[in-house]
């Protein structure tokens, strides 16, 4: 197959992975925040729930980094 | 050339063994030393507050999760288990600060390496599980309230191990790749950049795995209680006036 054709394949998951997840992670974020502003208190554990959520969006992000990397290795040009 | 290195099942395998042994070794010798001497239960000093600072997180966590069992033998159980995953791979991601040309690749930046990690939270916590509620209440956790239960176990193996992976071999390979481009200065920004999800990926690896166990050991009474209490409770309400 052309590379060229193989190299947007790789690229265009990753691409929309990265900003699909960027989003999410948005909202995760900016709520969370809202949250600990909003109660000081309970901070530590809004910010573990934060990281645990983080944590869950990141891993599709992750997986579509894995694809892209099992097709950026078989890229021979 | 370096995506297909780096995701590989690495089989000669050499620098993954030795950088993890050199981790645990680091970690074993520092346990020593913060446990060395004379230690009190009464106000600590010295070295004894670092490791009750260090264990403190872990301790709470166990006490969380030690609801309708004997608390001092899940405390006792449960945290070695997590604070031995959190500070080994803490310190396994922290090799690449090590000013030493081929050694300073993090373990976790193998596949290989996280698999078995991943595999050990999972099987570890089905052992942890048997401890506390028999070989029998752990396997049927993996069959009731859903049959199916068992298939989010080899997920919870997938997810924990690509994401510990993805995260480490990612940043590994940005610092392989700015380095051959520019070798000055802007290396020390993607190390100290680097901190955070070396960090922040131990912990998060350490939550998931605490979260699993949570569920694995929780007890089934307390679970049938919370049930009649919510029924009762909503049986109970007065009608809404309208």
């Amino acid at each position: 197959m052309n590379p060229i054709w193989m190299a947007l394949v790789a690229i265009i998951p990753i691409a929309a992975g990265a900003v699909t997840a960027a989003f999410a992670m948005r909202k995760i974020s900016v709520t969370a925040l809202d949250g600990m502003t909003r109660q000081p208190e309970i901070a530590p554990q809004l910010f573990t729930a934060m990281l645990i959520g983080m944590a869950l969006v990141e891993a599709l992000a992750i997986y579509t980094l894995v694809v892209t990397l099992v097709i950026a290795g078989k890229i021979v040009v | 050339m370096l995506g297909g290195d780096l995701w590989a099942i690495d089989t000669t395998g050499w620098l993954v063994i030795v950088n993890a042994l050199i981790a645990s070794a680091v970690l074993v010798a520092l346990g020593r030393f913060l446990a060395r001497g004379r230690l009190t239960s009464g106000v600590p000093e010295g070295r004894q507050v670092v490791g009750e600072f260090a264990a403190d997180f872990f301790i709470r966590k166990a006490r969380g999760m030690s609801e309708g069992h004997d608390r001092a033998r899940v405390v006792g159980t449960v945290t070695p288990f997590l604070g031995t995953f959190f500070f080994f791979i803490l310190l396994c991601n922290l090799f690449v600060l090590v000013p030493i040309p081929v050694v300073n690749r993090p373990p976790t930046s193998f596949f290989s390496a996280t698999l078995a990690l991943a595999l050990c939270a999972v099987f570890g916590n089905l052992i942890v599980a048997a401890r506390f509620k028999g070989p029998g209440g752990a396997i049927k956790h993996l069959f009731w309230p859903n049959p199916l239960q068992w298939v989010s176990e080899v997920t919870d193996v997938l997810s924990l191990s690509l994401r510990l992976f993805g995260n480490i071999g990612g940043e590994y390979m940005t610092i392989v790749l700015v380095t051959a481009a520019v070798p000055v200065g802007i290396p020390l920004i993607l190390h100290v950049l680097g901190l955070i999800p070396s960090f922040v990926q131990a912990f998060v690896f350490t939550l998931l795995t605490a979260s699993f166990l949570a569920g694995a050991i929780h007890h089934e009474e307390r679970k049938k209680k919370e049930r009649r209490h919510w029924f009762g409770r909503r049986r109970s309400e007065p009608a809404v006036q309208s």
